[in-house]
C-alpha cells in the first residue's frame, strides 16, 4: 500500500469533516421549531422573555453570514459553543459526559461480536449443513430481525427483574461508595452486562450471516481448489486461504455500521438507560439544541470517516490489490 | 412498507414483553443498597441548577431542596415555617413582618440572616423595574409583583419588612427561594442567566445538590445546618429516566425508592405488588381541546394564514360544539379512569378558587345539531355542516407527539364532530413544530395557521398562571387559542388586586365562567398525576395535599423532611408546623462533593478500561504474529 493512497484518502476524509460541518449548521436551523421556546410552554411568560432569550444566543442576528462565521470561527478553535437546553454550560462538557459510555458499551460491543460473529460464521460456512450452522444460522436470522429494545427488553426483563442477576438501569449504583477500585469495576461491569449482550447479540446476527455467504462463495473459489488439490489441511485452508478472502465484504461493513450503530444506540441506550450519546441525541434534537446536536454529529461523523479510514487501511493490508 | 410492518410487529412485541414484564414476579430488591439513600426516579430531564432559569416540575423540585422558600408550603399547602419562622400582618393589611431564627446558617456555614432574604427580594424587585421587566426566564418574579410588593428592609438579622401596596397575602406564597447573599451578590441582573450555580450548591433547604450529571441524575447531600432535624435520608438522588418502563422495573426491583410519572397501564399491575404503594395525585393542569379563535375581540385577521372558518370565532359555534363531547367517556377510555372530567380553566385541585359552571353542558349530539342549526351552521344536501359563507366546515385538528392521550382523544372528537357534520383531519407534531405553526404574528413571522388542537397546561398553587393565559396581551407569547375578551382581561387585573380571599374568590369565579361560556378550549380532563413508591426504606410518605396528592413533587421540600428510614424513630419536631425557635445550630462541615463517591466514570476507571482493551488487542495481534507464515502457497 502506497503513501499516495493513504494521502489520497486522507485528504478526501478532511474534505468531508469540512462539508459535514457546514451540513450540520443548515441541516439543523431547517427544522422548524424555535430554541428559546423549547420546554417553556409554561403560563405567564412574556414576549420580552423570547426575544431576550432569542438575543442571549444569538438567535436574533441573521443566520447568514453572523451566525454561520461565528459558527466556522468557533469551530475551528475547537470551541464547540453552549448548550441552550442546559441553559449555557459548555457543549464540550455536556457531550463530553455522554461519549465515555457510549464508546465502552459499543466499543466491547462491536469488539464481541466481531471476534464471535465473524468465528461463528466461518464456522457455519466451513461446515455448511452441520449442527453449528443449523442452529446459528437460525439464531443469528432471529437476532439480526430483531429490534435492540425488544430485545434489551427481554433481557431485562429475564435477567434484571426476573432472576435479579443483574441491575435493570443506569452505568453505576448511584450514591454508592466503593471500598476499592475492583468494586468500583465490579459493579461497572454488572450494569454493562446487559446492554453488551443486547448490542453484541444484535451485531453478532448481522456479522455471521454475512462471514457464512462469504465464506461459503469464497470456498468454490478456484485458489481454494488449487490449496486442496496441493494437500494443504482442511484447517489450514480455511485460516490461510478462506477467511482472509472472506474477510472483505465484513470490513466494509463493520466501517459502514460504526455510523449506524448510534440509531441502534438510541434504543438500547433508552431501554438500559444507559447515559450515553443517543440519549442526548435524542433530548437535544426535542429541544432544538443547536449547539449540541452540532458537536454530536461533528463527533460521529469525524468517528465515521475515521472508521473509513482504518477500513481502507485494513483493506489495503488484507487485499494487495488495493494500492497506491 | 415492509419496514413500517417490522416497526409494527416490533411495536406488538414490546408491548407484549412489557405486559410480561409485568406480570412476572420481580427478584428480591437488591440488598447492597444503602439504606439512608433515597433514590427518586422522573423522565423530565433538569435543564438548569440556577433557580431563575428552571421552568420544569423536576427544576422547582430541585431548587425547593437546595433552597427554602420565605414561607414553605404544608402537607395541605398551608404557610409554613421556611427561611423566616413566623410572620405577621399589620393592622392595615400593608406591612408584613418576618421574624428569622437566630443563629441559623447556611450549609456552607455562614450565618443565615433576614439580610440574605432582603437581598433575595431586592433582586426580584430590581429585576421588574428593570428594563426587560424580569429575571431569568421570568417565571419567579411575578410571584412578588402579583404580591403588590412595593419594598424591602432588613432592619436587623432576624427581621424582615415587607411592604406592599394593597392588602394581600399572596406574599405567602411567593415561589422564590432565598438565596445566599455571600454567593449571589456579584452576580447582576444582566449576568444572571449564565451563571450556572454548579454543585456544590451553597443553601438553607433540607437537601443541596453536591453532583449534577445531565441527562443523568442529581445527587443531593443532608444540610447538616437544616433548622430543623427532619429528613431521614443522608443523601436524595433524582434520577432522570429516558422511559417510564425502565424506571417502573427500576423501582421494582428496588433500585429505586419513588417513581413520579408512571403510565396508566404500569399503575395498575404495580398496584398488586406487595411492598409498593401506589398513588394517584389529583392535577392540577388539564388536557384542553382548543379552538383558534384569532381575531376575536380585535378584528385582526392574517394573511395565508389564521383560522379556516370564521365560525371557530364564534362562541356559539364553539358552544354547540361542547355538547358533542363525552368527557366522561374520554376519562374512561383515554385516562383508565385516572382522571377528572374537564370544566374550567382552575383545576378543582385548587380547592379554593375552583368552581364548576353556572351552565354546564351535558353531552347530547341531538342537542349539538339543534344548536349549531339555530346559530346558522345549517347541514347541505350531502350532510356537511356549512358555515355561513356557505363553505363546508372541513376543520384541521392539531396535537403534539409529547402525549399517548392526545391522539387517543383526537380520534373520538374526529368521530363526535363527523356525527355533526363537521369533518375533522387530524395531525400530529413534535412540540416545536407546532409551536411554531401556533404563533400568530404577534410574536413574528408566524401565521397562527391552525383551527383546532389538544394541548395541556400545568399550573401553580395560586391560579394566576393558568388565568393568565387568555388574556389579550397573551396573544404572541403563551396564548394558545388567540383568545382576547377585554372584560375578562379587566377581571383579571381586579382578582389580583383584590384585598380578601372571599373577594378574589368571587371574581375568580366570574371568570370561570366567562372562560367556560365563551370556550376558547373545552378543558377535557384534569389528568391524575401517577406515583409508585416503596415502603421497605422509608417510611413517613405524606401526600401534599394529604387528601389527593402525590408525596413528592408537590409543592416544596415538606415531603422530603417527612420521611424517615424504616425502623427509625421519628424525630420529635419531624412534623414542620413545630418549628424549633431560635435554637443555634451548631456549625457541621459542609456537605461536599465527595461525601459518597462520585458515580460518574472515573478517569481511573475509565484508565483500567482502556487498559484491558488494549491488552486484548495486543494479545490478539501477537498471536497473528507469531502464526507461521504460510511457506507453501
Amino acid at each position: 500500500m502506497g503513501s499516495g493512497y493513504l494521502g489520497r484518502r486522507l485528504f478526501q476524509a478532511l474534505l468531508t469533516i469540512v462539508m459535514i460541518v457546514l451540513l450540520n449548521f443548515i441541516l439543523f436551523r431547517m427544522m422548524p421549531g424555535s430554541p428559546e421556546r423549547a420546554a417553556l410552554r409554561i403560563p405567564g411568560v412574556s414576549q420580552e422573555v423570547f426575544e431576550n432569550t432569542r438575543a442571549r444566543l444569538g438567535l436574533d442576528k441573521p443566520v447568514f453570514p453572523d451566525q454561520l462565521v461565528a459558527y466556522i470561527t468557533s469551530t475551528a478553535q475547537g470551541d464547540l459553543g453552549y448548550s441552550y437546553k442546559y441553559r449555557g454550560q459548555p457543549v464540550a462538557e455536556v457531550i463530553g459526559q455522554r461519549v465515555w459510555p457510549t464508546l465502552i458499551l459499543f466499543g466491547l460491543g462491536e469488539i464481541v461480536a466481531i471476534v464471535v460473529g465473524l468465528t461463528l460464521g466461518a464456522y457455519s460456512g466451513w461446515r455448511r449443513g452441520g449442527a453449528i450452522d443449523y442452529v446459528g444460522n437460525g439464531l443469528s436470522l432471529i437476532l439480526y430481525s430483531m429490534p435492540y429494545f425488544l430485545l434489551g427488553m427481554i433481557l431485562l426483563v429475564i435477567f434484571a427483574v426476573g432472576l435479579g442477576w443483574f441491575p435493570v438501569s443506569g452505568m453505576f449504583t448511584l450514591g454508592q461508595s466503593y471500598p476499592s477500585f475492583a468494586d468500583q469495576l465490579f459493579d461497572f461491569g454488572t450494569h454493562l452486562a446487559l446492554p453488551l449482550a443486547t448490542v453484541s447479540l444484535g451485531l453478532i446476527g448481522q456479522y455471521s450471516i454475512l462471514m457464512r455467504s462469504s465464506v461459503i462463495e469464497t470456498l468454490g473459489e478456484d485458489y481454494v481448489t488449487t490449496a486442496r488439490a496441493k494437500g494443504i489441511s482442511e484447517t489450514r485452508v480455511m485460516t490461510r486461504h478462506a477467511v482472509p478472502n472472506a474477510m472483505l465484504p465484513t470490513v466494509s461493513l463493520i466501517a459502514i455500521n460504526l455510523g449506524y450503530l448510534i440509531a441502534g444506540a438510541i434504543t438500547a441506550e433508552v431501554v438500559f438507560n444507559w447515559p450515553g450519546l443517543g440519549t442526548l441525541t435524542v433530548d437535544a434534537l426535542t429541544s432544538r439544541d443547536y449547539p449540541v446536536l452540532q458537536g454530536v454529529f461533528l463527533f460521529l461523523s469525524i468517528s465515521v470517516v475515521l472508521a473509513n479510514l482504518a477500513a481502507d487501511a485494513v483493506y489495503g493490508v488484507l487485499d494487495p490489490r488495493v494500492k497506491g | 412498507m415492509r419496514s413500517t410492518m417490522r416497526v409494527r410487529v416490533a411495536r406488538v412485541l414490546g408491548a407484549g414483553a412489557l405486559v410480561a414484564a409485568l406480570l412476572l414476579p420481580a427478584a428480591a430488591p437488591v440488598a447492597a443498597q444503602d439504606e439512608h439513600i433515597l433514590r427518586v426516579g422522573t423522565t423530565q430531564d433538569l435543564d438548569s441548577m440556577n433557580p431563575w432559569q428552571t421552568a420544569l416540575v423536576v427544576g422547582f423540585e430541585v431548587f425547593t431542596l437546595n433552597y427554602d422558600l420565605l414561607v414553605n408550603f404544608g402537607s395541605n399547602l398551608e404557610p409554613v415555617p421556611g427561611f423566616a419562622e413566623s410572620w405577621s400582618q399589620s393592622e392595615d393589611g400593608l406591612t408584613w413582618t418576618f421574624k428569622m431564627r437566630e443563629g441559623m446558617l447556611w450549609s456552607d456555614g455562614e450565618p443565615a440572616t433576614a439580610e440574605d432574604a432582603r437581598w433575595t427580594f431586592q433582586f426580584v424587585l430590581d429585576g421588574i423595574n428593570s428594563e426587560d421587566g424580569f429575571i431569568g426566564l421570568g417565571y419567579l418574579d411575578y410571584y412578588v409583583g402579583d404580591a403588590g410588593v412595593t419594598a424591602v428592609e432588613a432592619p436587623d438579622a432576624t427581621t424582615l419588612v415587607v411592604t406592599t401596596d394593597r392588602p394581600n397575602d399572596q406574599i405567602l406564597r411567593t415561589y422564590v427561594p432565598i438565596l445566599p447573599k455571600h454567593v449571589w451578590e456579584d452576580v447582576t441582573l444582566a449576568a444572571v442567566a449564565d451563571f450556572q450555580n454548579t454543585p456544590t450548591v451553597v443553601g438553607s433547604g433540607p437537601y443541596q445538590a453536591v453532583e449534577w450529571q445531565t441527562g443523568q441524575f442529581i445527587r443531593f447531600a443532608k444540610n447538616p445546618n437544616y433548622w430543623k432535624d427532619a429528613g431521614g435520608a443522608e443523601e436524595v438522588i433524582i434520577q432522570i429516566f429516558s422511559s417510564a418502563d425502565t424506571m417502573v422495573q427500576a423501582l421494582r426491583t428496588g433500585q429505586l425508592d419513588y417513581a413520579h410519572g408512571v403510565n396508566a397501564d404500569q399503575f395498575d399491575a404495580l398496584a398488586t405488588e406487595a411492598g409498593i404503594v401506589t398513588v394517584e395525585g389529583s392535577a392540577n393542569g388539564f388536557t384542553e381541546f382548543g379552538f383558534n379563535t384569532y381575531g376575536t375581540g380585535t378584528g385582526n385577521t392574517i394573511p395565508d394564514g389564521g383560522p379556516s372558518t370564521p365560525a371557530l370565532l364564534d362562541a356559539a359555534f364553539r358552544d354547540a360544539v361542547g355538547y358533542a363531547i363525552d368527557k366522561e367517556l374520554l376519562v374512561d377510555r383515554v385516562l383508565g379512569g385516572y382522571g377528572t372530567v374537564g370544566s374550567t380553566q382552575v383545576p378543582p385541585f385548587q380547592t379554593q378558587y375552583h368552581v364548576e359552571p353556572t351552565t354546564p353542558r351535558t353531552f347530547d349530539l341531538e342537542l349539538a345539531r339543534s344548536k349549531l342549526d339555530a346559530a346558522g351552521y345549517a347541514l347541505d344536501s350531502n350532510g356537511t355542516r356549512l358555515d355561513k359563507e356557505g363553505n363546508p366546515l372541513n376543520l384541521r385538528l392539531f396535537m403534539p407527539d409529547s402525549e399517548s392521550t392526545y391522539p387517543a382523544a383526537a380520534q373520538f372528537i374526529q368521530d363526535w364532530l363527523g356525527e355533526l357534520g363537521i369533518g375533522v383531519s387530524t395531525e400530529v407534531f413534535d412540540s416545536q413544530t407546532l409551536t411554531d405553526i401556533m404563533l400568530p404574528p404577534e410574536a413574528g413571522d408566524y401565521t397562527a395557521d391552525y383551527d383546532l388542537f389538544i394541548w395541556g397546561w400545568g399550573g401553580d398553587v395560586d391560579p394566576n398562571s393558568l388565568l393568565s393565559i387568555f388574556g389579550c396581551e397573551q396573544i404572541g407569547s403563551t396564548s394558545d387559542s388567540q383568545y382576547c375578551n377585554p372584560a375578562y382581561d379587566t377581571l383579571f387585573e381586579e382578582q389580583n388586586v383584590a384585598t380578601s380571599t372571599e373577594e378574589r374568590r368571587a371574581i375568580i369565579a366570574e371568570m370561570q365562567n366567562i372562560f367556560y361560556d365563551d370556550a376558547p378550549y373545552h378543558v377535557l380532563f384534569y389528568d391524575s398525576t401517577l406515583a409508585a413508591y416503596r415502603t421497605d426504606r422509608f417510611e413517613g410518605w405524606t401526600n401534599q395535599p394529604t387528601e389527593d396528592g402525590a408525596p413528592l413533587f408537590g409543592y416544596g421540600s415538606t415531603g422530603y423532611t417527612l420521611l424517615t428510614t424504616v425502623g427509625a424513630e421519628p424525630s420529635p419536631d419531624a412534623s414542620e408546623t413545630a418549628a424549633p425557635s431560635g435554637a443555634p445550630a451548631t456549625a457541621a462541615p459542609e456537605p461536599s462533593a465527595d461525601a459518597g463517591t462520585t458515580s460518574g466514570i472515573s478517569p481511573a476507571l475509565l484508565a483500567g478500561i482502556v487498559l484491558a482493551v488494549i491488552a486484548v488487542v495486543a494479545v490478539l495481534l501477537v498471536r497473528r504474529r507469531r502464526t507461521p507464515v504460510g511457506e507453501e502457497e
